[in-house]
């Protein structure tokens, strides 16, 4: 029985194509094919999101489309410096988008807390408060350099045992923090 | 006018309207009347004249500073005071002035001027969140910047920052252990010439 | 007849059943988490104040009326305008140019109505006998 994650064999001919693989590896080919990210972003890396998401380095060619509400997106891209203020909004938002969900920490601020370590209000990164799957370095990452990052989003999709995710056998993330559940504001 | 001169004319304005002058301070202006800039010469009045003489300035016609530049505060507390300095400038007479005053540190408390300047609404905001000042007939004084629940005012010199704020850590540290750092694994895009670094697990995410 | 009935009835059956098979595979193929934060109402991430239902202002309601009644006009003076040049050809041309003339007339008195009315503009300016002082809130600065 082949592992969860083999690549399925795509053979395209002049009248067609077709996929041959474990239905694992078909589902998750469809899934990494048409992962649709939140449009969400608080401070310059929105920028070169928007830029990514643009004509030049664009990332619809990959499936990646954008989605105005939680409802409707797989990924969250922490685009910019998250504040303590903000962080309960982030918090939320992840807890609406439905399963199956990442997130991916775009940029120094949503890293680490970037280049403002000394300040007050800023958290010391976006792990701190959702389950990150990507970290892209970057201030800010250049386009080319999300997209490599989606691009590796898409093989952490491919390696995934999804009909193990679908029965509900795989455990959580572990969640950085229990205390967001309690915000009210 | 020189620099000096509009100085000299402020000061006996706001002498006229409070009855007493404005004491000078920061670098003085250049008594030859050079065409420089003064600097950071600035007007200080005593704080419980700090609103008539802010509406002084706006209304007096040989001031006339309707445009309320910033409004800050500056804490010092090696001479327990927290300064509070409003820059203007006046449209008409096309020039600009400092005005400063003082408070004492432990309980610092001025009138507020947002009915002399609506600017002034959110400066006074920011000088009460961060620096603590309490502004005596605000209409709406609450914290502009920080989460309400906040601890302390920032700008603050003898501001502690708190170990965690609602559960999540201040300081990065606390999680870089070598076990979390060691499940972090870095992977290239396949075809692009670099080696995967194996095939492990992941670590965090992945819901 | 019996033919393109029995065509749309089939239509209808395999529209149906494809809906339903693609509803079933979806669920077969996610998985069910369910959690009540999950179905908190979304506000852009803040916590959601106020219901969902609120009053519109009316004046969407006139401008939509006003709309109706002109694009109805519209939709029935473009078949004239097309048939124009046979009704020409054919000598009535007089005769449509004045009927299509009367019923944009009437039409038009309808819109200088509505326009001397004041329903056209967006924001309505009150006239000074529509004023009354009010009190000023603490919000506003004093003169």
């Amino acid at each position: 029985m082949s592992a969860a994650g083999d690549r399925p064999i795509i053979e395209a001919g002049p009248e067609g194509g077709f996929a041959l693989g474990p239905l694992d590896g078909l589902l998750n080919l469809a899934r990494k094919h048409s992962l649709w990210y939140l449009l969400f972003g608080t401070a310059c890396c929105a920028i070169e999101l928007m830029q990514t998401g643009g004509p030049r380095a664009d990332a619809d060619r990959f499936g990646f489309l954008f989605r105005p509400t939680p409802r409707q997106a797989d990924v969250l891209i922490l685009a910019g410096t998250i504040t303590y203020r903000m962080a309960s909004r982030i918090r939320r938002l992840h807890e609406q988008m439905a399963e199956p969900r990442y997130v991916i920490a775009m940029g120094s601020c949503a890293n680490t807390g970037g280049l403002f370590q000394g300040s007050y209000s800023v958290v010391k990164g976006g792990d701190l408060i959702v389950p990150v799957d990507v970290y892209i370095p970057g201030c800010p990452p250049r386009p080319e350099a999300l997209l490599e990052g989606l691009m590796l989003l898409q093989q952490k999709v491919e390696r995934e045992p999804y009909l193990r995710k679908i029965r509900g056998e795989l455990p959580l993330p572990a969640d950085p923090w229990p205390a967001g559940k309690e915000c009210k504001e | 006018m020189s620099p000096a001169e509009e100085l000299a004319t402020c000061q006996a304005a706001l002498a006229g309207a409070l009855g007493e002058a404005p004491t000078v301070g920061g670098a003085a202006p250049d008594p030859a009347g050079a065409a420089a800039p003064a600097g950071d010469a600035w007007l200080e009045v005593p704080a419980a004249r700090w609103r008539e003489a802010c509406r002084a300035a706006r209304d007096l016609p040989e001031l006339g500073f309707d445009f309320l530049r910033s409004l800050a505060g500056v804490d010092r507390p090696e001479a327990g005071r927290i300064d509070v300095v409003a820059h203007l400038f006046s449209y008409r007479h096309r020039r600009a002035l400092v005005l400063r005053t003082s408070l004492e540190r432990a309980a610092p408390e001025l009138d507020s001027v947002a009915q002399v300047w609506p600017a002034a609404d959110w400066h006074e905001r920011e000088l009460w969140d961060l620096l603590g000042v309490r502004l005596r007939g605000h209409p709406d004084l609450r914290r502009l910047l920080l989460p309400e629940d906040w601890p302390g005012h920032p700008l603050r010199k003898d501001w502690q920052e708190p170990a965690e704020y609602r559960g999540i850590p201040t300081r990065r540290e606390a999680r870089a252990t070598a076990g979390e750092l060691a499940k972090q694994t870095y992977l290239a895009p396949r075809g692009l010439g670099r080696d995967p670094a194996g095939g492990q697990p992941d670590g965090g995410g992945g819901a | 007849m019996g033919f393109d009935l029995g065509m749309v009835l089939g239509f209808l059956v395999v529209s149906g059943v494809a809906l339903l098979a693609l509803l079933l595979l979806g669920k077969l193929l996610r998985p069910h988490r369910p959690e009540a934060s999950k179905r908190v109402t979304y506000e852009c991430g803040e916590p959601a104040v106020g219901p969902a239902w609120f009053n519109f202002n009316n004046r969407f309601y006139v401008i939509a009326l006003v709309f109706v009644v002109f694009d109805v006009e519209v939709a029935l003076v473009v078949p004239v305008a097309v048939v124009f040049r046979e009704a020409v050809a054919a000598g009535a041309g007089l005769l449509a140019f004045t009927e299509m003339f009367l019923f944009l007339a009437v039409l038009l008195v309808a819109l200088v109505y509505v326009w001397a009315r004041g329903d056209l503009t967006w924001v309505r300016a009150l006239t000074a006998g529509e004023c009354r002082e009010v009190e000023v809130g603490p919000r506003s600065p004093a003169p």
